[in-house]
């Protein structure tokens, strides 16, 4: 008969077992890459990214990003400083799309792996929570995710973000919405209770105020809901010509599904986070048809940029080597260490502080668009677009001088998108 | 007679058609729980397996509805739960439960990384012909999908009930719960019927898993939020009693749905789609203080 002590034996040897076994992997993995500061002629950067949790999905796309700038930079010789060339890599961690892991994840890279560059995580909560250590170590940390103000207002010097602050996220919609016939009057919000989407709400509601809109209804939800159905049935109550809702990929669908089932209408309908990404259309068929989205970038943007010659061709030479066509959180996250580069260059040196105040006078136009970095180290030039799905593709429809399509207004009734 | 009370029995129905999805998700897990002692928290890395198999059946060459994949998701979960719980799970089965807890947890992380690997983070979707459409009751929306899994949850709720106290193996797994030492001695191979119930639970998480490929995202992470409601719907119906987690799961959902609806109740601010989980989790908290055993539970000495 078996005895607790053995099957506590056999437990421990279980256990023992697979404590070697990830120390053997562990030990693997650290004999095949070799210690960033021990080769001289190459630049290491280090980015803590969602590969796992909620954000996954995003972190992806993100990660897709930094390593096309850095096959691209490396398949062209590399970055010269200095009239050196060196090569670039990345070395990455997973924070399980936990803001708090990926600060003590950056920690770890600027501490341990003597990594001296950041590349920011997704998203503003993990981006706020990184900036406090990259401050701390002095280290210079460029962003192409985190769009919340809060990162921006606690007077640091080392973050620096390349793209439109939460704010501006979805006016690019209700400025549209004013050119429109009938003009639409009546909006409804819907915004995740997260650093971002809060401020993307606000951003709607101080808009929505001075421009002859009413907010007819507004309901903050938690960020992992698995249930909408009653916000819409509030929404519906109120019967708006715009729905907005500030959230995330995963919210967006519950709530574009939650509208389906109980026939929710609406004029308009868009979202912060969604619309951009393939997985949008491919989840909702025709039924993505008509909805709007707020976009850091689309393809048509006409830009300028020495790396890549301007936005169609970074899209062609993306598509090229992922399959598919580049989304906004793919082109920020590929400007992002690209403008890092450019300071580098400028500075001619790769002491941190160097290339931070490098980053500070930066003025460069990109792919993206215009860089140039306020005191807070927000991109004060960059304007937001919006996209609309139309037969199962993208189509930007603002600003009027990069639009490729016009839009379709009002939305039709379900079952006809 | 009006827009308020459509507006209430609307919120009344929506969360009584949530609770089916809960109940189905808590109906496995609650069982393990009560019969064996084991927390299962991979119950959701199961379901998210389960989402999985529905969503390969239906994209692939067969193009096979998912309410008619649920019995080879169950088939599937089946096999996969009990060889998990005799090769894992029957080593600590009667350790602490600190000690099942833990190794369910480090099981849930690994499954959901293997998963991640394999089918990546994409977010996948079924989306069927009748996705979205809705019948009429009065005034009221009922949207078809839901109405079919509240339906499927009561069915497999009511042929677990008929398992347990209709056959002999179903009282087996009754007596082993009620005292390990004394079925042994009646000859009751407890090995084995902890591993049939851990299957069976593992079955449930598949349809559960198929019932949710219908109506939500399908990932990798997709179980996380599912365990931990239900952890809350198992507790609130009863720990191991079968229709405890039926009842749980609506009571739940329509505790759930009042709790997000601010324009209910007109001036209460802590009231709104963000506040919902506190009042849901209150509601938890009260039910623990007064009854302990669950709402369908009985007190036991």
């Amino acid at each position: 008969m078996r005895t607790a002590r053995d099957r506590h034996h056999r437990l421990f040897a279980f256990l023992s077992g697979i404590t070697a076994a990830s120390i053997l992997c562990i030990a693997g993995a650290a004999a095949v890459a070799p210690p960033a500061a021990a080769d001289d002629n190459v630049i290491t950067f280090g980015a803590a990214l969602s590969t796992t949790g909620r954000d996954s999905r995003e972190g992806a796309l993100t990660k897709e990003g930094y390593d096309f700038w850095k096959d691209y930079v490396n398949s062209q010789g590399g970055i010269k400083i200095a009239g050196k060339l060196y090569k670039v890599d990345i070395k990455y961690y997973d924070d399980g799309s936990d803001a708090a892991t990926s600060a003590k994840l950056v920690e770890r890279l600027i501490t341990q792996d003597n990594v001296k560059f950041i590349l920011a995580p997704y998203g503003s909560s993990a981006t706020f929570a990184a900036s406090a250590i990259t401050e701390k170590y002095q280290v210079p940390m460029v962003d192409p995710n985190g769009a919340a103000e809060a990162i921006f207002n606690r007077g640091f010097h080392y973050t620096f973000a390349i793209l439109s602050p939460a704010k501006k996220y979805l006016q690019g919609i209700l400025e549209l919405a004013m050119t429109l016939k009938p003009r639409p009057a009546s909006v409804a919000v819907l915004a995740a209770n997260d650093k971002f989407s809060l401020e993307v709400a606000e951003g709607i509601s101080d808009f929505v105020t001075k421009n002859g809109f009413t907010e007819v209804f507004y309901s903050e939800y938690p960020p992992d809901t698995k249930d909408v159905a009653t916000l819409l049935t509030q929404v519906k109550a109120k019967n708006p010509d715009i729905i907005l809702g500030s959230g995330h990929l995963q919210d967006s669908l519950l709530i574009m599904r939650a509208a389906k089932d109980q026939s929710v209408t609406s004029k308009v309908i868009g979202f912060s986070v969604g619309p951009s990404t393939p997985d949008f259309i491919t989840s909702l068929g025709p039924d993505a048809n008509g909805v709007m989205g707020g976009a850091q970038w689309t393809t048509t943007l006409n830009y300028i940029d020495p790396l890549f010659g301007n936005a169609e061709r970074y899209a062609k030479l993306f598509e090229a080597k992922y399959h598919h066509i580049p989304d906004y959180h793919n082109a920020e996250s590929t400007a992002a260490p690209e403008t890092f580069q450019f300071a580098m260059e400028k500075a001619g040196s790769l002491d941190p502080a160097k290339v931070r105040d490098a980053l500070a006078a930066l003025d460069v136009e990109t792919f993206y668009g215009r860089i140039k970095f306020d005191s807070r180290g927000v991109n004060i030039y960059k304007p937001m677009a919006v996209e609309q799905i139309q037969n199962g593709t993208h189509m930007t429809v603002w600003p009027a001088d990069a639009a490729n399509a016009s839009a379709v207004y009002p939305l039709k009734a379900w079952g006809q998108r | 007679m009006g827009t308020a009370l459509t507006l209430y029995l609307q919120v009344l129905v929506n969360g009584l058609l949530a609770g089916g999805i809960y109940a189905a998700a808590a109906l496995g897990f609650s069982l393990v729980w009560g019969i064996m002692n084991v927390i299962n928290i991979a119950h959701g890395a199961f379901i998210m397996l389960g989402a999985y198999a529905s969503y390969w059946l239906f994209v692939g060459p067969m193009h096979l509805d998912p309410f008619l994949s649920i019995p080879l998701a169950m088939a599937v979960m089946f096999v996969l739960a009990y060889a998990t719980q005799r090769l894992l799970v029957n080593q600590v089965v009667r350790a602490p439960l600190l000690t099942t807890f833990l190794l369910t947890f480090a099981l849930s992380i690994f499954i959901t990384n293997l998963a991640q690997v394999f089918w990546l983070s994409d977010i996948r979707s079924v989306t069927t012909a009748y996705s979205g459409s809705s019948f009429a009751l009065g005034p009221i929306t009922v949207p078809w999908i839901k109405f079919w899994t509240l339906a499927i949850a009561a069915l497999l709720t009511l042929a677990l009930q008929t398992f347990m106290t209709r056959t002999k193996l179903g009282r087996a797994i009754r007596a082993t719960s009620m005292d390990v030492d004394a079925a042994r001695l009646a000859g009751v191979d407890v090995a084995r019927i902890y591993a049939l119930t851990f299957g069976i639970g593992g079955a449930l998480a598949g349809a559960a898993g198929s019932l949710a490929s219908v109506s939500y995202a399908i990932t990798p992470t997709m179980g996380d939020s599912f365990v931990v409601r239900a952890f809350i719907v198992a507790v609130l119906g009863g720990l191991g009693n079968v229709n405890g987690a039926l009842v749980g799961g609506i009571v739940y959902g329509i505790v759930e749905s009042f709790g997000a609806c601010g324009s209910c109740f007109p001036g209460v601010h802590f009231l709104g789609e963000g506040f919902k989980d506190v009042i849901a989790l209150v509601v938890l908290l009260l039910i623990i203080l007064f009854r302990p055993y669950g709402l369908v539970g009985k007190a036991t000495a």
